[in-house]
């Protein structure tokens, strides 16, 4: 947000972070207390357009630009670049599009009998990444490398923490209960939709380990910087995909 | 010999093999650990086999180079913009990132898949000449046929691919695509793919036909997954390709290049690329569900474990059946593009053709339903999808509306040019397979025509008159802007009579046989049918167009080296890349044109479409 001072910035972020949480929250006691679809798949779209405009700014995509700007300039390809990492999101949600309505089509409205807090945890986990993710690149944007540093690392290890929450603990405790991958359909979409899920994750953080590295290295600066940019936005891209797939397999249904 | 060996493709092919041993033996070596049995009917398990092509396809990347670049900007290392080519041929089999050479890859790539394709359509063409079976088994009848479906699909991918890499920047006026490096990824995903896919056969094939249907894809040889694996790869390849096409169109237009003053062929491109970019993701969602039903036992599309083989289908369809609109949109495009410049008069209604392409495009994700009529699925879902099938046909009849308008009253002087002629067959026999379309598309007369001949009729010409005869009036239209030459007319127009009267008759057997009851997908049929001379006929025309082919090829390469000279404007076309010389030069456009008129007012005086800047202008390149 090139129009805000880095502590407006920072507050920006903790504020969106903030309706993140509550809605989360909130989201999880309609889904005790109400099971109201419409209320669930309402709040999803909410944070979904909060974590798009305040945290992947997708309103840069719309800026206007130089008419006469060279085309071989920085800034020029950024804008292009920019394009392309969009394009290729919307192609990626596709595949987790897909899935979901694999999941509606083959399970309706029941879902797998899986632990709610420990869902509810990773989630929390996930998200506090995205909100720690933001400070980074506002800090890089302001050119406190320091905390760009500091930031990014944490959001790598709150990563790994889902990472290792998500295949570690909650692939364990759901084989317990008897949701494997080969009992059921059920099964078969809990472990599709959470492995693939992973996966990105798992890339993302590949990602992460490399600005670090290079942001360590004094690679970027606060005007070229399209390779943190760029991991932010896959980074909560990712957290996106969780928003819609947490109440789609923790929250929305009954258990059958 | 030795330029061959240490090029990209050979390193790749090596190390896709390398790697594919590896990865299997690992796998094997895991299971050894865990006390599973390490070995199967075709050598490694199916894990084992299935593991070592993904590797072995990861392999082939890293070992041809083409993801080095990113590999050093994760490093923070910069990279060169431009890589300089070598001169001869042995550029066109190394990491090239120049737009025009990829796109020459990528054209000469799917001509070699669609005589791969062809060659297989020939063999089971051959033993359908006669009922009973004669030299192929069962399981080969289907895995040919099958493979024939999906090579010739990959092949058309790539044709488009490459004829839109070659000519779209060109068209545009820019210096290359928005994205180079992701351009040639994009290309080399595609040799790993095939290898993949014609794997399949030493694999013990697969009886399941392209559409890899479960259950039966869940139960197939272990040539099912090779299959799976190599449209997945090959699948990203048309992802990555449609996401540059739409950076490029949007971020590297010349100066005045609005959106109306487009040139037609970009619109198509446009419209293809958006479906290509994200229906493809469904395809490669779904046969990686069945892959993995297959190897971790998970019932999405077993009944048995809850799971529904029709979601499959739902999944499926929803690329596959947009995935047509992909094949024939930017062929259709070509029509429209090539034939103001032969007839010499504006192209009819420009806006409402570049409008026809998004429309089809767009109503093309609504439809994929219709070819589940008989599958078991919702019966209430029928009737919605008949009619938004049938919508499709008004922005197709558009198209057609406007070629009539546009050939109306034009003059062509002197005999007709090859690539006019294979523009006009692209009509009519496209105008066949679109009139064959409507009775599919009606659930009354789909019941009963499902699964016949008809079908395989209707989509042959669809795709035929949609991609692979303008895609051909393509080649002998730009090649002189490739090669400095052109191709030979006599052998040109010898191609020509020879393929598409043929094809006509071969369809047209087809969809007469699929109306008296012939099953498509049947290595056999009753004798008593009386199909036998039918199908004589058309294994005649079958090979008489492979002869056509044959001479299109001889053509091909003796006109690279022996071919009549022809650098300038040959077809006296406004476009821009024929205003410089051919072939074209490295760079593209020396100098940078400012668009300042209508594309396609062929015909009218003193009406100008580009003007390059008169000074050299001091950009970099």
């Amino acid at each position: 947000m090139a129009h805000l001072n880095k502590s407006e910035a920072f507050r920006q972020g903790a504020l969106i972070f903030v309706f993140l949480a509550v809605l989360t929250a909130l989201e999880f006691f309609v889904a005790i207390a109400i099971g109201s679809v419409v209320l669930l798949v309402t709040i999803a779209l909410v944070k979904f357009g909060l974590v798009l405009h305040y945290y992947m700014h997708i309103y840069k995509l719309n800026a206007t630009e130089d008419p006469d700007i060279d085309q071989h300039s920085y800034a020029y390809k950024l804008t292009t670049s920019r394009l392309g990492l969009w394009l290729f999101l919307l192609s990626d949600s596709f595949v987790f599009g897909g899935l979901a309505v694999s999941r509606f089509y083959l399970l309706g409205l029941t879902r797998p009998p899986l632990n709610q807090i420990l869902g509810l945890v990773v989630t929390s986990v996930l998200l506090l990444s995205s909100f720690f993710m933001n400070r980074a690149e506002v800090s890089m944007e302001h050119g406190d490398r320091k905390n760009f540093i500091l930031f990014t690392s944490l959001t790598l290890v709150l990563g790994l923490a889902f990472v290792a929450g998500v295949l570690g603990v909650e692939w364990p405790s759901a084989m317990a209960e008897g949701v494997t991958p080969s009992t059921n359909a059920a099964g078969a979409i809990f472990f599709m939709m959470t492995g693939m899920h992973a996966f990105h994750v798992i890339t993302g953080l590949i990602f992460l380990g490399v600005i670090i590295r290079n942001g360590s290295r004094g690679l970027y600066s606060p005007e070229k910087h399209w390779g943190v940019e760029a991991a932010t936005v896959y980074w909560h891209f990712i957290d996106v995909v969780w928003i819609f797939f947490y109440p789609a397999l923790y929250l929305i249904g009954k258990i059958f | 010999m030795k330029k061959f060996f240490s090029s990209a493709l050979w390193h790749g092919f090596l190390w896709q093999a390398i790697g594919w041993t590896l990865g299997a033996s690992f796998l094997t070596l895991i299971r050894v650990l865990m006390g599973l049995n390490p070995f199967a009917t075709f050598g490694f398990t199916e894990p084992a086999w299935v593991f070592g092509g993904l590797v072995g396809a990861l392999s082939f990347l890293g070992g041809s180079g083409v993801v080095s670049d990113w590999f050093k900007w994760a490093k923070g290392e910069e990279t060169p913009e431009h890589h300089q080519d070598p001169d001869g041929w042995e550029k066109f089999i190394n990491i090239s990132l120049d737009h025009k050479v990829i796109g020459v890859q990528y054209t000469l790539s799917a001509l070699l898949l669609l005589v791969i394709g062809g060659i297989f359509s020939l063999i089971f063409r051959t033993e359908l000449a006669q009922h009973g079976l004669q030299f192929l088994s069962l399981q080969w009848y289907n895995t040919l046929m099958a493979l024939h479906g999906m090579v010739m699909i990959i092949g058309i991918l790539l044709g488009i691919a490459g004829v839109i890499n070659y000519i779209l920047p060109l068209l545009i006026g820019a210096q290359d695509m928005a994205f180079p490096r992701l351009n040639a990824f994009s290309y080399w995903l595609a040799p790993p793919a095939a290898i993949l896919l014609l794997s399949s056969m030493a694999l013990g094939g697969f009886d399941t036909g392209w559409t890899g249907y479960p259950p039966l894809s869940a139960r197939t040889p272990v040539g099912m997954q090779m299959f799976f694996l190599g449209v997945i790869v090959a699948g990203w390849s048309s992802v990555l390709g449609a996401l540059n096409t739409i950076a490029t169109v949007i971020r590297m237009r010349a100066k005045g290049m609005t959106a109306f003053r487009l040139p037609i062929f970009v619109w198509a491109a446009i419209a293809t690329s958006i479906i290509a970019m994200t229906a493809t993701q469904l395809i490669g969602l779904s046969f990686q569900m069945v892959m993995f039903q297959r190897l971790f036992g998970m019932g999405f599309f077993d009944p048995a474990k809850g799971g529904d083989p029709i979601l499959f289908q739902h999944l499926f369809w929803f690329y596959s059946h947009p995935a047509v609109y992909v094949f024939i949109l930017p062929g259709l495009g070509i029509i429209s593009e090539l034939l103001p410049v032969f007839v010499r008069k504006p192209l009819f209604g420009y806006r409402w053709i570049a409008m026809s392409s998004l429309g089809i495009a767009l109503v093309g994700f609504l439809v994929w339903a219709h070819h589940m009529y008989t599958s078991g699925m919702n019966e209430y879902l029928r009737v919605p999808f008949m009619y938004s099938t049938l919508l499709v046909a008004v922005p197709t009849g558009v198209k057609f509306f406007s070629w009539v308008a546009t050939i109306w009253r034009g003059k062509v002087t002197g005999p007709y040019p090859t690539a006019f002629l294979f523009v006009l067959g692209g009509i009519v026999v496209f105008l066949m397979g679109g009139l064959s379309g409507p009775p599919n598309a009606t659930v009354a007369t789909d019941l009963h025509l499902q699964d016949t001949y008809w079908i395989v009729g209707h989509f042959h010409d669809t795709l035929f008159g949609g991609y692979l005869l303008p895609f051909f009036a393509a080649i002998y239209f730009w090649f002189p802007k490739a090669t400095g030459r052109r191709m030979n007319e006599a052998l040109g127009r010898l191609h020509f009579w020879l393929m598409t009267p043929s094809f006509i008759v071969l369809t047209l057997l087809m969809m007469r046989i699929g109306l008296l009851g012939m099953r498509r997908r049947i290595a056999d049929y009753d004798a008593s049918l009386g199909f036998d001379p039918y199908h004589l006929v058309m294994t005649i025309t079958a090979f008489v167009i492979a002869f056509s082919v044959l001479i299109f090829f001889i053509n091909f390469f003796r006109s690279m080296k022996n071919g009549e000279p022809a650098t300038g404007n040959l077809w006296n076309s406004r476009s821009p890349e024929w205003q410089v010389s051919s072939p074209m030069p490295v760079h593209n456009y020396d100098q940078p044109f400012e668009v300042v008129g209508e594309p396609y007012d062929y015909g009218l005086a003193d009406s100008v479409y580009v003007k390059f800047a008169n000074k050299k202008t001091g950009g970099r390149n």
